[in-house]
């Protein structure tokens, strides 16, 4: 940790604490400290992510509501290196060609190739967007278990000081049972911004999953107009 | 994530470091000093049952006022003392018993001769009882300062051998002087070291007699001792025999049934109560009673019989027996009436065993 050089001069502050703490305390502390580091590492990490993940979706959803061609569009999204609808659009529309290069007969096989290549994309987008999220609810969970553990740890070698001491006066149990408190301190500090992460996280990926479903939809539905309107033609051409 | 984690840490090493700094340690508690109060647990018998007794006297089995010197008792007194009137203002043991007769007007003055009064001041200022010491002291204290050169040798001789002669002169004295109410000076330094030397005892003894023979004398003197204030310190005229034990100022209805009350009671019950011998287990059966009285000694109510121990037949047996044991003695006898407050309502032990 950064701040082994700020000792503090009174006995009971939280530095010395720390220090008077047993080895498994003091691995239960740090281990929440580090917990408490990655669960805030993921808050950021995913509110940053979400948020850019939402700009792309309205830019996208301009864009392609905005009546460019589907082609041109996809030309130049196939260069980069897209996520979100973007995502999903180009897989659709790679299908798409793939189908009619090698000259497409059945629209029913085409349309549900089409679907499942969006659904795989879909599927894919959303593990990006949820990802981590499992271990918020972890941390959020155990930290206070874990933190109680060292508590007790912490209690029962002070109580066997004590025992050893061969007094009960309050000055001598205090210091010892603080110290051993301080462990489910820092458990809770780790695990309340864990669970109000993980819910708020939760939402918002549901909320953008279901956005990206239904632009699948919507778009599939496109598809599946052109695909008659390509095929039409073509089926009375052969008749 | 790498940024995220980065900014991660760096969010929490600046929390931690601002705890360390400003949650430092937190503010001591003030810690008032109390002390323990030591508590005496005052049982209420201290209050409703008194004794009469003696306040300062170590606590005895009976409590008993200080013993008082005259014989005589009078009729219903309450109030303990010397005094020949019942009053309520407790005995004070007068150190010096002044006979102020602020009426009677002294017959003879031609001697006015000085009342061993300042005589017994000085000596309990000077704290010397002996004798032979005190004119010494007394002369030291004169404000002569000639004789304080060699005091010692002068008077010493003079009062020792007067002190025999001059004795029953003092004592007759008293008869036909009444001591004067002022305290004679000290400024007359040859009527105090010629007075007489006495101890107290003597000095209280010449004080009874004056006070006795003085009520015979003069018919103003009768006056004059109703109308001595300082009388009135001198208790109530009820006599005490006993030595003085640990007891209030006045007996507080705290009277208690005598054993032998108590066992004339159980006796009366005991006489009517029919126990049959040989009955199983009723060795180890104990009879509590419980029963309101009349001042007649009637029944009030049912008598409250509980009984413990023993088997179950046994203490029904019993306790039956006991309920029909009191009934039938039911005007109970030889209850003193004036202590009908303690046994209004009476508890009584049987221990069926001891009957048997």
């Amino acid at each position: 940790m950064e701040q082994v050089g700020l000792a503090a001069t009174s006995d009971v502050t939280l530095w010395s604490l720390f220090m008077q703490a047993g080895l498994v305390v003091k691995l239960v502390m740090l281990g929440l400290i580090g917990a408490s580091v990655w669960t805030w590492a993921i808050v950021v990490d995913k509110s940053l992510n979400y948020g850019r993940v939402r700009r792309q979706l309205d830019n996208f959803e301009q864009v392609f509501w905005s009546g460019q061609s589907l082609e041109e569009l996809y030309r130049t999204l196939s260069d980069r290196n897209t996520t979100g609808m973007g995502a999903i659009f180009v897989s659709a529309m790679r299908e798409w060609k793939k189908s009619f290069e090698r000259g497409a007969r059945a629209p029913i096989g085409l349309q549900m190739r089409i679907d499942r290549a969006m659904d795989v994309t879909l599927a894919r987008e959303s593990e990006t967007l949820e990802a981590r999220l499992g271990s918020l609810a972890t941390i959020g969970s155990a930290a206070p278990f874990i933190g109680l553990f060292g508590t007790v740890v912490g209690i029962m070698t002070s109580f066997q000081a004590i025992a050893g001491s061969k007094s009960t006066n309050l000055a001598v149990v205090a210091p010892g049972i603080a110290e051993a408190l301080l462990a489910t301190a820092i458990g809770l500090l780790a695990a309340i911004p864990a669970v109000i992460a993980y819910n708020k996280f939760t939402a918002d990926a549901g909320k953008l999953t279901a956005r990206m479903e239904a632009f699948a939809d919507e778009f599939s539905a496109i598809l599946s107009r052109q695909i008659d309107e390509k095929l039409q033609p073509s089926r009375q051409a052969a008749q | 994530m790498k940024g995220s984690l980065a900014t991660s840490a760096v969010l929490h090493a600046l929390v931690l470091t601002w705890a360390l700094v400003s949650l430092g340690s937190p503010a001591e508690f003030e810690v008032a000093d109390v002390e323990a109060l030591p508590v005496d647990i005052v049982p209420i018998e201290s209050i409703t049952q008194i004794q009469q007794g003696d306040k300062k006297a170590p606590a005895k089995e009976k409590a008993s006022p200080v013993p008082t010197k005259k014989p005589n008792p009078v009729e219903n007194a309450e109030n303990v003392g010397d005094n020949d009137i019942d009053l309520k203002s407790p005995p004070k043991p007068d150190a010096k018993p002044l006979q102020n007769e602020s009426a009677a007007a002294p017959e003879k003055t031609e001697k006015a001769p000085p009342s061993p009064d300042p005589v017994k001041e000085e000596i309990q200022k000077v704290g010397e009882p002996t004798p032979a010491s005190e004119p010494a002291t007394e002369v030291a204290a004169l404000p002569e300062p000639k004789q304080e050169v060699e005091p010692d040798p002068k008077p010493e001789p003079a009062p020792a051998e007067e002190t025999p002669a001059e004795n029953p002169a003092a004592e007759a004295l008293p008869e036909k002087v009444p001591t004067p109410m002022a305290k004679p000076k000290v400024e007359k330094p040859a009527q105090t070291a010629k007075t007489p030397e006495r101890k107290k005892e003597e000095a209280k003894k010449e004080q009874k007699k004056a006070s006795s023979q003085k009520e015979s004398d003069f018919n103003a003197d009768e006056i004059a001792a109703l109308l001595n204030k300082q009388e009135s310190s001198g208790g109530g005229a009820k006599r005490s025999t006993e030595e003085a034990a640990l007891g209030g100022k006045k007996t507080t209805s705290g009277e208690k049934l005598s054993q032998s009350e108590i066992d004339a009671l159980r006796g009366q019950i005991q006489n009517n109560w029919s126990i049959i011998p040989g009955m199983a287990d009723a060795t180890d059966v104990r009879i509590t009673v419980r029963m309101k009285l009349d001042p007649n000694g009637e029944l009030i109510g049912e008598p409250e019989v509980e009984a413990t121990g023993g088997s179950d037949a046994a203490r029904r047996a019993l306790m039956g027996g006991a309920r029909r044991a009191i009934l039938k003695s039911a005007p109970f006898q030889g209850l003193p009436a004036d202590k009908y407050d303690t046994w209004s309502e009476v508890v009584v032990n049987f221990d069926p065993s001891s009957m048997l």
